[in-house]
């Protein structure tokens, strides 16, 4: 840092949004190779994003009538939501079933979940339109509708989660009278989430029931919600290892001197992720029998489908189990990257690969398409860095106090 | 459904009940395998004789090993390799009765109850019981012990008592202390014993100096085996 920055005068802006530096020493400090990649990727698909709204779906995307949901639902919308799920499964952890460990990663969580949720939402805009015509789904009572729950749980949800992070901004501002009643209400909103979490998680898997012909048998099956809302639970706790163990190389700085055990919070969450992959690895199973689709274990789905068996779901619940046994938190990283993929995989084999399998024109995203999505991920990355390099979130002030620093 | 789907539905079931009763078969070795971290680790701290985990535990003045499960009557309990049930006296009942005259413990394949008096300690022509901490079937006796009552200077090694076969050991450990929560437990005793000492007494022990051996006998030479009984709940 220059002379210039030390003395110019020391506002709240420039504290706690500049971090402690000048304008021009913030800007030097952006000029890194990965923020030069993310502006990339922004520069070109922020403008993508509105070209979208101005000339519609046929200009931008490779949906037709046929295939109706592409890529900003398959992946922003059903990989988005379920690898957001950590937010419910670490405050149910913490809040509800009382392990006051995972306490220390509950935060992280949240904010990934209300992150995940956000860029849900813009996914969906970008392929529903008319933004303006959203209120419709808060007065238009279309209760037989699993859209409507859907909507209206995410719509929920998102707003919970809101709440839930607004402890710590608020805590950053320094807006006690507000952050105060919502760090007490912090149960009865946990409350909410997992509520709201288990009816619009498994929704989105009700989607497809209805659909038997057109969702390869392999996938389909009448207990999907059920399947959902299972790897959702998945997603939530592969997704806290993958976002701990990123966090604690990247924001170091912002760990030294907290005595959290994070391998063993690591462990812990080892052994859930092992339980719950190999439980659903014989439900899936079971899925099938009952569906009567053993013949379709056939072909490049038959093989693909394999491939997520095993490679996806029991590779990743063995190796979880191993870690977790033999305290190789190596292995737990590596077990919770394969679950992501496999959730990430799951979710894209049903609304898009496995999906309408016997139109010959099979549907293939549009680069545009896949740019939006990617914009939208690296939107999300960057708002967890900017935030959590200002507000307590790696760190809760009370534990801080209460440990009597 | 067609009637030849429904046929189809036998095995079908077949298949759905064989997969259910695998999947609770294969359920059971994993999740012992999953959770055997822990396991692992216990056994581990059994091989390494108690000593050199002690000073890891240090609660104030009085020291507690972290592989051993306190009784809230000042005995304590330790899972051996080969499934049975160490017991002793912890560190606090040691240097509150001091140097031991006597020691009567229960008969090995006599029965011990969680709660219930096994073990008596003489000095100064007074008795002083002990709870166990567990319930079972005494399996050995430290008869170097009994017969040479100072290898109670070493509470968690030398010092043990008796070993039992305790079938209910899960359940019985419910009711003790371990890891931090012995620890602390150990520190409010320590702070109750602390409040009871005398202000001549105090200059040896509340300046941070470590408590004499025999500290219920300094406190009161009458009536210390009371002031070891209110500690050790019999």
């Amino acid at each position: 840092m220059n002379s210039n920055a030390t003395t110019a005068p020391r506002t709240w802006f420039r504290e706690n949004i500049l971090l402690g530096m000048s304008w021009i020493d913030y800007a030097k400090s952006l000029l890194t190779p990965f923020n030069a990649i993310c502006a990339f990727i922004c520069v070109v698909g922020i403008p993508l994003l509105l070209y979208r709204f101005y000339a519609g779906l046929g200009a931008t995307t490779n949906l037709s009538q046929t295939q109706p949901w592409g890529l900003w639902i398959g992946f922003d919308m059903m990989t988005g939501i379920a690898l957001a799920a950590g937010g419910f499964t670490i405050g149910a952890a913490v809040e509800i079933f009382n392990l006051k460990d995972y306490h220390a990663i509950e935060r992280p969580a949240i904010l990934t979940g209300f992150l995940g949720y956000l860029m849900a939402v813009v996914g969906l805009i970008a392929d529903l339109g008319k933004p303006w015509n959203m209120v419709g789904i808060f007065t238009y009572n279309g209760t037989r509708s699993v859209l409507f729950e859907v909507a209206w749980c995410v719509a929920c949800y998102t707003t919970v989660l809101f709440l839930e992070f607004a402890v710590p901004l608020f805590e950053w501002l320094g807006m006690k009278r507000f952050y105060q009643p919502l760090r007490k209400a912090l149960l009865a909103l946990t409350v909410l989430s997992v509520m709201f979490s288990t009816m619009h998680q498994s929704a989105l898997g009700s989607l497809f029931i209805i659909a038997p012909g057109k969702l390869y048998p392999l996938w389909w099956s009448q207990w999907i919600y059920a399947f959902f809302f299972i790897t959702a639970v998945v997603a939530g706790i592969s997704m806290v290892i993958v976002e701990s163990a990123i966090s604690h190389r990247v924001f170091h700085a912002q760990l030294v001197g907290r005595h959290v055990d994070a391998d063993a919070l690591t462990l812990g969450l080892a052994k859930a992720g092992a339980v719950v992959l190999f439980a659903y690895f014989f439900l899936k199973l079971q899925g099938v029998i009952d569906a009567h689709a053993w013949g379709s274990v056939k072909g490049f789905l038959g093989a693909w489908w394999l491939v997520e068996m095993l490679g996806f779901i029991l590779l990743p619940a063995l190796l979880y189990a191993y870690g977790a046994r033999n305290r190789k938190v190596k292995a737990v990283r590596v077990a919770a990257v394969i679950a992501v993929l496999g959730i990430i995989v799951n979710r894209l084999n049903v609304s898009i690969i496995a999906w309408d399998y016997a139109n010959p024109n099979h549907y293939v995203p549009s680069w545009m398409e896949i740019w939006v999505s990617l914009t939208l991920v690296t939107i999300g990355v960057l708002a967890f860095r900017w935030i959590v390099n200002r507000m307590p979130v790696l760190h809760d002030p009370a534990d801080l106090a209460a440990a009597g620093h | 459904m067609t009637g030849n789907e429904f046929l189809s539905g036998y095995p079908a079931k077949l298949m759905e009940y064989a997969l259910a009763v695998g999947y609770l078969i294969l359920f059971i070795p994993f999740w012992r395998y999953v959770q055997g971290a822990k396991a692992a680790r216990q056994r581990v701290a059994a091989h390494a004789p108690a000593r050199a985990a002690a000073p890891s535990g240090l609660a104030g003045w009085f020291h507690v090993p972290e592989n051993v499960h306190l009784h809230p009557g000042h005995t304590w309990a330790r899972m051996e390799q080969d499934g049975s049930v160490t017991v002793g006296i912890d560190d606090f009942a040691h240097k509150l009765i001091g140097r031991v005259a006597a020691l009567a413990l229960p008969e090995a394949g006599g029965r011990v109850a969680q709660g219930e008096p096994a073990i008596q300690l003489a000095a100064d022509s007074k008795t002083v019981g002990l709870l166990s901490p567990v319930d079972g079937t005494v399996v050995a006796v430290n008869r170097a012990a009994a017969e040479e009552p100072g290898r109670l200077e070493d509470p968690y090694g030398k010092g043990w008592l008796f070993r039992v076969k305790a079938p209910r050991f899960a359940a019985n450990v419910r009711q003790l202390f371990s890891g931090a929560a012995a620890r602390e437990w150990l520190e409010g005793a320590s702070q109750a014993l602390a409040a009871r000492l005398s202000p001549q007494l105090g200059h040896v022990l509340q300046d941070g100096g470590t408590p004499v051996n025999g500290i219920a006998r300094e406190l009161d030479p009458e009536h210390w085996d009371e002031i070891a009984r209110t500690f050790f709940r019999t």
